[in-house]
């Protein structure tokens, strides 16, 4: 307890972490000013417009359907002929809709927490998970080096004790920031959906929805702390982890990709850790290949040649890799000469 | 007397892409005893840090039996750590915190109550400069810092590597001064230095490491006796008449200059005797005591001037005779 106390006033008396802090309310303050420069609340005229646009939109879905629906029984009037429909008209039946225009598409220049919330949260994700990522590299790395450990071993010679306490304290501070960071985010875009644009319908369904992401997200932010903090302590230095990254990123997911195209391998994205993020975030990744369907049309059957990650193997992959690399750098750490 | 540090056999080799296999320390022995100030002397990258590491747990030997307060490491050093007060090579420390911040939070690391951290600093003489960032301290503040965080402890082994680096005259007095007030209060002092004089000062026995290897141990005065070779300088009015005169009594006696140097006697009563009577008077007759340089330098063969001196090289002693280990304190190391 007291070896965590420590770590955690070491952790925040590092330049880079409070630099890190400082970056993320600048960039929450300036996302959070300009969406509030950008919005006013809608006046009643504007609404009760922009709600007749809305239904308009509907019934203009709703009649569009039901054309193609006439034209299939054969009863359509022939001054609508010229109109495009789909051979399968269930594609624009409203019902089977994932959303159908509402009253905040209408309305340029409002702010709608309802429709906004979620890619904030992604933006905000983001930062968070750069944050946990350079602050875990940083912080082993930076005591690696300084003899900050050694000293620290001098006086507490357990390896896996101390480098324990370093790592929990670290992935409880990134925790409990990024809840607070993400709290005081999303209520600052409530209030402003209340008093300065529109609070949208605010459903269960919504918050549920809303919850989930934040939630994989908070995960995410965890894994990618435990993630630099691996690669940092393996390589005994901070760039060790940024390198690492940079290199797979370069090498793998760009270079990789490439040469995965011109040997025309199977599902490639299958292979890139950016679809598994991607996949665990949203809880479902949809990726294109041609050669689903290769074969396929022999049948005459449709294909859509789109394949899918779902959020739970994607968690295993994610999970598997930080947590494999977590424990190779405590199995090394426990053995290697600290000089 | 109980030995608080045991090390037999111990051996590191350093593996390195760039330069290959490197024998930091090959097979050294050292013993030191409740309540001794030991010196712990060898010339540049003789294996003296890599002894205390490798003893401290922070590299791992590739063999050899190690014990620190009766348990052995760095298997059991956890139970004795918080007896143990080290510092290793300059130690680093976070620059942009305070030192008193500093030893707050390797006092509360290690369990310690924080009120130690001023009587610490007042100790090695910080107490004034506690409050300003570690960055802004001179190499000799940092030094005493360090010094500092290995007392927090209040330990009863204290084990310091190369502490006079970067201090000032003064400074190295202080330490000095420090060293055996603690001694005096019954901590057990080892301290490493390829400073001779330093330790002959302080230290009440001395283990001379050379090329990883131990080349002498025990007392500092036996260690100085076991290379007395029992030589007398002599200033007599014709001194190549007193030469042969002694050489004709089976002793050796070579002219330098006015004054001779004779060997072989074993007391000075026996020259003036020899010389008195046959109407030579003795001007000056003083035993030639060696000191811990000359048998450092003897030992260790950095003494040879017309031989540019290599870092890793400078322990080849002369004469082939190196590998030898010479043991002068028969009663503890035979
Ligand atoms: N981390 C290391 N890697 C390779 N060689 C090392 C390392 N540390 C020390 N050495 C080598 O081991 C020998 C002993 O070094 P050291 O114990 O630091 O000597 P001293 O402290 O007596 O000056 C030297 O030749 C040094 O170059
Ligand atoms: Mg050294």
């Amino acid at each position: 307890m007291n070896l965590v106390r420590a770590e955690l006033e070491r952790l925040f008396a590092r330049r880079f972490v409070q630099l890190m802090v400082v970056l993320l309310a600048l960039a929450f303050a300036v996302t959070a000013a300009t969406t509030l420069a950008g919005s006013h609340k809608p006046s009643a005229a504007e609404l009760s417009s922009a709600r007749a646009q809305a239904t308009e939109a509907r019934q203009s879905m709703e009649t569009h359907f039901q054309q193609c629906l006439a034209r299939r029984n054969g009863t359509l009037p022939p001054s609508d002929s010229e109109l495009y429909f789909p051979t399968d008209c269930s594609e624009i039946d409203p019902i089977r809709q994932d959303r159908l225009p509402i009253a905040a598409d209408f309305l340029p220049g409002v702010f709608s927490f309802a429709q906004q919330a979620e890619p904030l949260l992604y933006f905000l994700i983001a930062f968070l998970v750069l944050f946990g990522f350079l602050v875990g590299a940083s912080y082993i790395g930076a005591d690696l080096n300084s003899g900050g450990v050694v000293n620290l071993l001098l006086w507490r010679p357990r390896r896996m004790t101390v480098l324990g306490a370093k790592l929990g304290t670290l992935l409880g501070t990134v925790l409990a920031l990024a809840v607070a960071a993400s709290l005081v985010y999303l209520a600052t875009f409530w209030v402003i959906g209340q008093t300065a644009g529109l609070a949208g319908r605010l459903s269960g369904d919504f918050w549920r929805s809303l919850g989930a992401v934040h939630g994989r997200g908070m995960v995410l932010v965890l894994l990618a702390s435990a993630l630099g903090f691996a690669i940092a302590t393996l390589g005994r230095h901070t760039s060790a982890a940024l390198g690492a990254v940079a290199a797979y990123a370069v090498v793998w997911e760009l270079g990789g990709r490439l040469v995965l195209e011109i040997v025309d391998a199977p599902r490639p994205d299958q292979l890139m850790l950016s679809s598994y993020i991607g996949a665990w975030l949203t809880g479902e990744a949809r990726f294109y290949d041609s050669q689903i369907c290769r074969g396929d049309t022999a049948g005459g059957g449709y294909c859509e040649g789109f394949y899918s990650l779902t959020w739970a193997p994607s968690l295993l992959v994610l999970l598997l890799l930080t947590g494999g690399l977590t424990a190779a750098a405590f199995a090394v750490f426990r053995r290697r000469d600290l000089i | 007397m109980s030995a608080v540090i045991e090390i037999e056999g111990l051996r590191k080799t350093f593996h390195s892409l760039r330069n290959g296999r490197r024998v930091a320390v090959d097979g050294f022995d050292l013993l030191v005893e409740t309540g001794q100030i030991h010196g712990f002397l060898g010339p540049n990258g003789s294996g003296k840090t890599t002894t205390l590491r490798a003893l401290l747990g922070l590299v791992r030997a590739d063999s050899g039996r190690m014990a620190v307060l009766g348990e052995p490491s760095p298997q059991l050093l956890p139970r004795v750590a918080g007896r143990v007060g080290a510092i290793v090579e300059s130690p680093q420390f976070f620059g942009n915190f305070t030192g008193h911040r500093t030893l707050r939070l390797l006092a509360r690391a290690g369990g310690v109550p924080t009120s130690r951290v001023d009587e610490v600093l007042e100790l090695v003489g910080l107490h004034d400069r506690g409050d300003e960032r570690v960055k802004a301290y001179s190499l000799g503040m940092k030094q005493r810092l360090a010094v500092a965080s290995a007392l927090l402890k209040d330990p009863q082994l204290l084990i310091l590597d190369e502490p006079a680096n970067g201090l000032d005259p003064a400074g190295i007095r202080e330490m000095r001064d420090l060293m055996r007030s603690l001694a005096a209060a019954g901590v057990t002092v080892l301290v490493s230095s390829h400073i001779l004089a330093e330790i002959q000062l302080i230290c009440d026995h001395v283990t001379i490491i050379s090329r990883g290897r131990r080349v002498a141990a025990g007392r500092v005065d036996e260690v100085l006796a076991g290379h007395d070779r029992h030589e007398f300088l002599v200033r007599v009015a014709e001194p190549e008449r007193a030469a042969e005169l002694l050489r004709a009594a089976e002793l050796t006696a070579t002219v330098d200059g006015g004054t001779l140097v004779v060997g072989g006697a074993t007391d000075a009563t026996v020259i003036s005797k020899l010389l008195g009577e046959q109407g030579l008077w003795v001007g000056e007759l003083t035993p030639l005591r060696p000191d811990l340089e000359s048998v450092f330098l003897e030992l260790t063969g950095a003494g040879q001037p017309w031989v540019p001196r290599q870092v890793d090289d400078s322990a080849l002693p002369p004469g082939g005779q190196g590998d030898a280990v010479i043991d002068l304190e028969r009663g503890v190391d035979a």
